[in-house]
């Protein structure tokens, strides 16, 4: 069981890792389609496209890491005044409720993907880009935040966790 | 069923799903989803995705993740720390110096930005950190940015004012004029409660020292800011000087701050990048992710025209036009604790300008009250996105506290509207003086 | 409406009651079908309050939407020969839009249209121009070393081919971009041109007048789905509907190139025109562009070309 919670841990720090890279890479193509359109008055065609979709998997991707950084802010107001054992409830109760909402958009995202795929659909821009690409950054991300709950899941149910990242002297 | 009834029942199923302290994001796109299929069917989940997608795929979302990397690069240098222990100079007589300075870093990143979680990102990564090292209570330090962050959409340049703009064919020029008499004056009435506040709580707010600073030992600190100023100087340039859109300005600036930081403080490792890159990630990815779920939250409740309906029922009304004011700021309220303002524009300006105006009030005036009301919308749950950025930043504060923190700028702000009422030239005057009287 | 009426959703992303001439059609339609009291209550919401406009299109493909007024060159992401309708110069002025409506080039547009699942309401051609902030934009030449914001991906290849830079940006930022000087100019809709008052921020503009560059198809659509589940009765009315709407939409077309002219002329601009040696000059570098680009990458899109370019 800590080998399933550690190898979904670790793929969810790759995909954090990916998603800064995007990050980076973002800001490096915005300057760069600027001052190619400034200085060297030339087209800038694929940038702007390549910014949105990029940042946009960027989120996608990024997702499963910053929930297992429990970066995903929630209203813990509840959970704070309860007693340890309803506060347990309740982190199952969020979570299938996460779980669930993930699993359908990471369904649903792949039916987007595939048809994208299958009907070759494009970006109606001059760059043409194949919009099974980015739009597979959906599935992806949000079906590795669906891995990433089970984790935490298992890791609250076996005592390895505290819900809602509480302390121990909070319990 | 009624709409009116739908609007209620799904405002009562947000506010208790939230409270289960799911992640926002998931818990609101839940609830869209809920409502959307018991309303419209299993059937309507076929383009739910494309919906949640195009929340965030265009361009103009760009500028947040790069004011929010912005933010990281000068928070994670000394940079920040400088120009912070520079105002701690200066204005160490002054209560509550600290949270004045960083309010009108705030007014400035809001002409620099359109959005208002970018300016709130933006600002604070920087300044919390550095006020709650200096001794404020968290509750201040988050609050005041929060609220200050709103800004970011009332001084121009503004995202929603060109959404009203478009939606109510007003003059985009105007609209970004008439918000600035406004924002100036927000930006004071934020500094004037802060430093009552401080004064009256008699906080030990500034300076480690009590003998203070000597003249020298402030103007010493001077150069240190210098690359602070240079940034700020350099983003303005490229956003007025016609090299960049808005949009555009924000990585221009992302990466102009990072080239500084690592060229000024030598910070070229690649675990500081590392840390300054995946903190801006951590805090993009929650945003844009809610962002995203508000798009299809909006899309349900616009299906199930439930924010028309409203919108509509009180344009049928006949009642005072004060009386009628007073009912859409109550409205627009409401809804802003719902939604996030580009929806709210969308779906009520329409609606409203005419009855507005058919009261004999001046369009830009509106706009500049509908937009005070937006940023009110941000810094209230249960979708406040400058809550949540904040709460992001400071991950150990509780998100109460920033709430509590906020609501005496909530107050500033509806007194904001107040005055405003009573002095509609705030708004009017810039613009007719700029371009003329008339719309 | 009465109340056990069946409501139907029709969505655009244009303001509403603002006299916008896709906003009025899709009123008429909602009207016209009411008059007729077949049980058919349409609702509509503009201004995009309810899908992105480019998202319009699989949602009606699907069903989710029933009516659209929707711009074709859209979907050109998902069926490329849409391109086609928002292609410099194959549009010379209204009366030419109106011939070639019933051509063999919009049965072949058509006929993918149907195909995918939607089928048409009602016609609709709209016009637009240029507008510079300093200088005039009619002959190719006006363009070299301009930084211009082009509507369709066709006219940035075409524009390119003139030797402008183009710079791409959502249309809600041309505004500021005037403004800031990131822009030299713009080329869009006439009603964007007026929605967005660029006359605050350039000083010539170019409108459609006999030769014009700028048309694009923007029809009322209605999901096949939909369709098929109305009765005989239903349908006969959308049909009468769409009828009154293309009639309206045909005068009020020209009507707003007069408006946007009229508030660029109250507002200072200059005016200026297009002659037909300067249309022939666009043409010519649009063949070796745009035209080019869609021959080589559409299937049968040469053949598409020459449809349209045979309608007199
Ligand atoms: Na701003
Ligand atoms: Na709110």
């Amino acid at each position: 069981m800590d080998t399933f919670i550690l190898a979904v841990r670790t793929l969810s720090r790759l995909c954090g890792v990916t998603a800064a890279a995007m990050m980076g890479a973002s800001v490096l193509v915005v300057t760069h389609m600027v001052v190619v359109r400034y200085f060297l008055n030339e087209s800038t065609v694929w940038q702007t496209d390549f910014v949105t979709y990029v940042l946009v998997a960027a989120t996608f991707i990024g997702c499963p890491y910053v929930l297992m950084q429990r970066g995903h802010v929630n209203v813990d107001l509840v959970p704070l005044v309860l007693p340890h054992r309803a506060r347990l409830g309740l982190a199952f109760l969020a979570a299938a409720v996460g779980l669930l909402f993930c699993g359908v958009l990471a369904w649903k995202g792949l039916d987007l993907t595939l048809e994208a795929y299958r009907e070759g659909w494009q970006s109606a821009s001059v760059w043409k880009v194949d919009m099974w690409l980015p739009y597979a950054a959906l599935p992806l991300g949000l079906g590795l935040t669906c891995l990433q709950y089970l984790a935490d899941v298992l890791a609250l149910a076996t005592g390895r966790d505290l819900p809602f990242n509480m302390r121990p002297d909070e319990r | 069923m009624d709409p009116l009834l739908i609007g209620a029942l799904i405002g009562l199923t947000t506010v208790f799903i939230l409270s289960l302290g799911v992640p926002v994001a998931f818990g609101l796109g839940l609830v869209a989803i809920g409502y959307l299929v018991w309303f419209d069917g299993w059937f309507s989940l076929s383009v739910i995705a494309e919906t949640f997608y195009a929340g965030i795929g265009h361009f103009s979302m760009v500028s947040i993740p790069m004011f929010i990397l912005m933010g990281a690069a000068v928070a994670s240098s000394p940079a920040g720390k400088d120009l912070y222990e520079a105002l701690d100079r200066w204005l160490y007589r002054v209560p509550g110096g600290l949270i004045i300075s960083n309010l009108g870093a705030c007014g400035i990143f809001a002409a620099l930005s359109g959005s208002s979680p970018a300016t709130c990102a933006a600002i604070g990564k920087m300044g919390i950190p550095e006020m709650r090292k200096r001794g404020y209570p968290a509750s201040l330090a988050t609050g005041s940015i929060a609220a200050g962050g709103t800004l970011g959409i009332l001084i121009p340049p503004s995202i929603t004012m060109i959404v009203y703009g478009i939606a109510t064919e007003t003059s985009i020029g105007r609209l970004f004029f008439a918000g600035l008499v406004p924002g100036a004056m927000l930006v004071a009435l934020f500094m004037a409660w802060s430093l009552f506040d401080a004064w009256r709580k008699g906080y030990k707010l500034t300076g480690q020292s009590n003998t203070g600073f000597t003249l020298w030992q402030r103007v010493q600190i001077l150069p240190k800011v210098l690359p602070f100023l240079a940034i700020i100087v350099g983003v303005l340039y490229v956003l007025y000087g016609g090299i960049a859109t808005p949009s555009e300005t924000a990585g221009v600036g992302a990466l102009l701050c990072i080239i500084l930081v690592v060229l000024i403080y030598r910070m070229w490792s690649a675990g500081r990048l590392w840390t300054v890159l995946s903190d801006a990630t951590r805090e993009s990815v929650m945003i844009l992710m809610i962002i995203a779920a508000s798009e299809l939250f909006s899309y349900t409740l616009s299906s199930l025209f439930v924010t028309q309906s409203i919108a509509q029922s009180i344009a049928e009304m006949e009642v005072n036009r004060w009386v009628l004011m007073g009912m859409i700021n109550l409205f627009l309220l409401v809804t802003g604790f719902f939604l996030p303002p580009v929806a709210v524009i969308l779906m009520t300006a329409p609606i409203l300008l005419p009855i507005v105006m058919d009261a004999g009030f001046d369009p830009y005036w509106f706009a500049v009250v509908l937009t005070i009301n937006m940023e009110i919308g941000l810094i209230t749950p249960p979708v406040g996105l400058n809550l949540y950025v904040i709460n992001g930043i400071t991950p150990d504060v509780r998100l109460p506290t920033i709430l509590w923190g906020a609501l005496p700028y909530v107050g500033c702000m509806v007194l904001g509207i107040i005055i405003l009422c009573v002095f509609p030239g705030l708004a009017t005057w810039l613009p007719d003086l700029l371009m003329g009287p008339g719309g | 409406a009465d109340a056990s009426a069946r409501t139907l959703k029709a969505s655009h992303q244009w303001p509403s009651g603002k006299g916008d001439l896709r906003d009025e059609m899709v009123q008429i339609i909602a009207r016209e079908v009411a008059a007729a009291d077949v049980g058919i209550d349409v609702r509509v919401y503009p201004g995009a309050q309810l899908f992105k406009p480019r998202e319009q299109w699989n949602a009606i493909v699907k069903g989710v939407l029933d009516i659209t007024a929707f711009p074709l060159d859209y979907a050109s992401g998902q069926h490329p020969q849409f391109s086609a309708t928002l292609m410099p110069g194959l549009v010379k002025n209204h009366d030419h839009a109106m011939r070639l409506n019933d051509s063999p080039f919009m049965d072949d547009i058509k006929a993918i249209i149907n195909e995918a699942g939607v089928v048409v309401l009602a016609d609709t051609w709209l016009a637009g121009g240029f507008a510079g902030k300093t200088d005039c934009i009619v002959a190719p030449e006006d363009v070299a070393g301009q930084t211009m914001r082009a509507a369709g991906p066709a006219f940035e290849e075409m524009l390119v081919g003139a030797g402008a830079s183009i710079a791409s940006m959502p249309s809600s930022e041309i505004y500021t971009a005037l403004q800031t000087g990131v822009l030299d100019g713009a080329n869009t809709s006439s009603g964007s041109f007026l929605s967005y008052r660029l006359y605050e921020q350039v000083s010539c503009l170019t409108p459609p007048g006999d030769y014009a560059l700028w048309f694009m198809y923007e029809p009322i659509l209605m999901s096949q789905r939909t369709w098929d589940s109305l009765t005989e009765d239903q349908q006969a009315a959308f049909m009468a509907a769409g009828e009154k709407a293309e009639a309206y939409a045909h005068e009020a077309a020209k009507a707003v190139d007069g408006k946007m002219v009229a508030a660029f002329e109250d507002a200072g601009v200059e005016i200026a025109t297009m002659d037909e040696a300067q249309f022939r000059a666009w043409l010519a570098i649009a063949d070796t562009t745009a035209y080019a680009g869609f021959a080589d990458t559409v299937d049968g899109g040469r053949a598409l070309l020459d449809k349209a370019l045979a309608v007199d």
